[in-house]
């Protein structure tokens, strides 16, 4: 920890709090919960953020929530839709959070190696 | 069990956040000449009465209602790496009054773990909540740095 380092913070906040601007086609809820930061979730939060923002995509907003129950399976990201469909995907790392960002958020195509049940349809 | 400290405090932070604070303030001062390591989050939700209080500590809480085994090890976990290292842990909370978790360690201690990418938390929080205001208090013997998301919105 060094103070260049922290001083760099303050630009990153500011690109990604315009992210949460306007109408947003995608939220995405990654689950930050004891469970979930013990196994990455904050770094898979802000290797999505770095993705989102390098890719230049812009109906997107990320947010976090606490302990979903679902301990095991910790990272999970869960991607909800405009139109009320929601994805879980499950044991998500920094490699299935760049693949998220590039195939889900960008193309509308889910990723289903990483995807956890059946698709919940509104 | 949390790799680093800036976890633990992402951890305490998540509390705040549920507890419904609008402020969340984390301090973190780094000693070499006096050899420890404080870092206190502070904020102004709901606070916890005096029979919460002694339970949180325990561990296998949860102030989740919906919870029907108890779970929850966020500060049962930060206090064991507390007293582990050598230093002390405080939680001072009252009902209306916000919460005050203080934990310090030995910075010298060899099982103190690392301060970790506290960016990357303060970032995740900022990004996470535009209404909340995420300050964050770094402090070194020689260097001082302030950050607030408040600043950001103006």
């Amino acid at each position: 920890m060094n103070l260049d380092e922290l001083k760099k913070l303050k630009e990153k906040a500011q690109r990604h709090v315009a992210l949460r601007e306007g109408n947003k086609k995608y939220r995405v809820v990654v689950s930050m919960g004891t469970s979930g930061i013990a196994a990455g979730a904050r770094d898979v939060m802000t290797t999505m953020l770095d993705e989102i923002e390098k890719r230049g995509i812009d109906d997107v907003e990320v947010t976090i929530t606490g302990e979903i129950g679902l301990v095991d399976a910790e990272p999970v990201v869960r991607i909800e839709e405009a139109n009320g469909e929601k994805t879980t995907y499950a044991n998500v790392n920094a490699e299935g959070a760049r693949q998220i960002v590039s195939q889900h958020l960008e193309t509308g195509k889910k990723v289903e190696m990483l995807a956890v049940g059946k698709v919940k349809e509104a | 069990m949390m790799e680093d400290i800036s976890m633990h405090v992402m951890d305490i932070a998540m509390n705040s956040l549920a507890a419904g604070a609008q402020r969340l303030e984390i301090a973190v001062v780094e000693s070499h000449r006096h050899d420890f390591l404080i870092v206190r989050v502070r904020d102004d939700g709901r606070g916890m009465d005096a029979t919460t209080l002694t339970r949180v500590l325990d561990q296998r809480t949860t102030s989740k209602q919906s919870r029907k085994k108890n779970i929850g090890l966020g500060l049962a976990m930060l206090r064991q790496t507390c007293e582990m290292c050598g230093g002390n842990f405080h939680v001072r909370s009252a009902p209306g009054q916000g919460t005050s978790v203080t934990a310090s360690m030995q910075l010298s201690h060899v099982d103190r773990p690392p301060l970790g990418d506290l960016n990357s938390t303060i970032l995740a929080l900022c990004a996470a909540n535009n209404k909340v205001d995420v300050q964050l208090k770094y402090r070194t013997d020689k260097e001082a740095f302030q950050f607030s998301s408040r600043e950001l919105h103006q």
